[in-house]
């Protein structure tokens, strides 16, 4: 495309803009074929998912959270040491997997369809764990733990997102006309 | 049976406008019909193979024909538009018009023509200018809404103060505040810009937001804008641009500039 405007060389003019302009606008007016050009976009867009039901977050999240005045059992704290040094292990590995630079694009379309409903089921059990946080039914141990547990989930969708080079915003599902996913 | 891809239309010039480059099928030579004052810039194409289901199929899945088609298209219409240095004004047709012969391609030229007349009129002495801009750093973006925003600031105070796993659930809702905020602000600041672009422009219209598949770049657009520029004010224009882009570099933004285009955006009619 560099000889397309030759006399203006230094303008940064890409193939994008040709294509913007020639497929999307113009004149049209009555020949007698006219050729169709599919919308660019949705020609980019190759996988259209409609989820039609979920299952609800509650039970996903499973065990019955509650008894407010509940002290820290030493299991309690074990296990949440245990989800802190996941969450550093994570946190550090991340950093290292991205200077890396070589993701692997290979597998990249799949790992986002897995991660992409990961991260919908993620962002449900967080509401509802939302919810009862704000209830105010659940113990300071509790809490913790699971904001803990949420916490060391969305890092590792995060680590394994910095393993395949997926951007946040590609965790999503465009459903054409019902929207995005999320 | 030939038929006649059609390009764009100019104003009649003394000598036709000569042609370096092949028609749409990479074989027809692209040559002009003139119609009074006007020329119809077209080439010869086969109606068999343009009117067949195998090329509409294609034009609807193969996205690698289209780009061959539509880069092919653009630059007939580059050459119809440029001479030496000079650009001249020209109305032109989106992708994929076929006229079946000459008299039918002239019919629809004598029904449209004062229509034609009066854009051409309109184009006279004007260029088309596009600019697109791309949200380069989202951090340096949502810290200066943070920081001109006391909600978001207490939240963090307080969120300082917590436990880690009770801290989570107030950062999960500091993110989707500092979102909510983040996607208001970028609204306003592309309200913004438009509106300064008016300043140069004699017209202005807003494109569609491209997806990063379609402009390969790592960034998100934006804003995508297109100028109807005076040619006397092109040297304004573009030190109005590039003072602009300096601006938004501060505020996590870049944008890019091309021109001239035929006039894509300004010459329906």
């Amino acid at each position: 495309m560099a000889d397309l405007l030759a006399a203006n060389k230094n303008d940064n003019v890409t193939l994008v803009d040709a294509l913007d302009k020639v497929l999307e606008k113009g004149v049209v007016i009555n020949g007698d074929i006219m050729i169709r050009v599919a919308d660019v976009d949705l020609v980019y867009l190759g996988l259209r998912l409609i989820l039609t039901s979920v299952s609800k977050a509650e039970e996903l999240s499973g065990k019955s959270f509650s008894n407010p005045g509940r002290e820290f059992t030493p299991d309690d704290i074990a296990y949440i040491q245990k989800l802190q040094r996941e969450i550093k292990k994570a946190e550090e590995n991340i950093p290292k997997l991205i200077d890396l630079g070589s993701p692997k694009k290979t597998e990249q379309g799949l790992a986002q369809l897995v991660l992409t409903l990961l991260e919908l089921i993620r962002k449900l059990m967080e509401k509802e764990a939302f919810r009862r946080v704000k209830r105010g039914s659940l113990s300071q141990a509790e809490v913790q733990k699971l904001g803990l547990s949420l916490k060391a989930v969305k890092k590792k969708i995060q680590e394994v997102q910095a393993i395949f080079g997926i951007e946040d915003e590609e965790l999503n599902l465009d459903l054409g006309p019902l929207g995005n996913l999320m | 049976m030939e038929g006649l891809y059609f390009y764009c239309i100019k104003e009649k010039t003394e000598e036709h406008p000569t042609f370096s480059i092949k028609g749409i099928d990479e074989k027809g030579e692209v040559f002009t019909i003139t119609f009074r004052d006007v020329e119809a810039v077209v080439s010869k194409v086969s109606l068999e193979e343009f009117g067949s289901s195998e090329i509409q199929k294609r034009s609807q899945e193969d996205l690698s024909w289209i780009k061959e088609k539509a880069v092919t298209h653009e630059k007939v219409i580059e050459q119809a538009m440029r001479k030496e240095d000079k650009i001249s004004s020209l109305i032109p047709m989106r992708f994929g018009i076929i006229f079946k012969d000459e008299m039918s391609l002239e019919e629809e030229l004598s029904k449209d023509y004062p229509k034609i007349k009066s854009v051409l009129e309109n184009l006279k002495g004007k260029q088309e200018w596009s600019i697109k801009i791309y949200l380069k750093d989202k951090e340096t973006f949502e810290k200066l809404i943070k920081e001109k925003n006391e909600t978001i600031k207490e939240k963090e105070k307080e969120i300082a103060s917590l436990p880690e796993g009770v801290a989570f659930f107030m950062e999960e809702e500091l993110k989707e505040i500092i979102a909510k905020e983040t996607s208001k602000e970028l609204n306003n600041f592309a309200e913004d810009i438009f509106e300064r672009l008016k300043d140069f422009s004699f017209d202005l219209v807003k494109g569609k937001l491209l997806e990063k598949e379609l402009t390969g770049k790592e960034k998100p657009m934006v804003l995508n804008v297109s100028c109807l520029i005076l040619e006397d004010r092109i040297e304004d224009f573009k030190k109005g641009v590039e003072a602009l882009d300096q601006d938004i570099n501060t505020k996590g933004f870049y944008l890019e500039y091309s021109g001239p285009w035929p006039a894509y955006n300004f010459s329906v009619y």
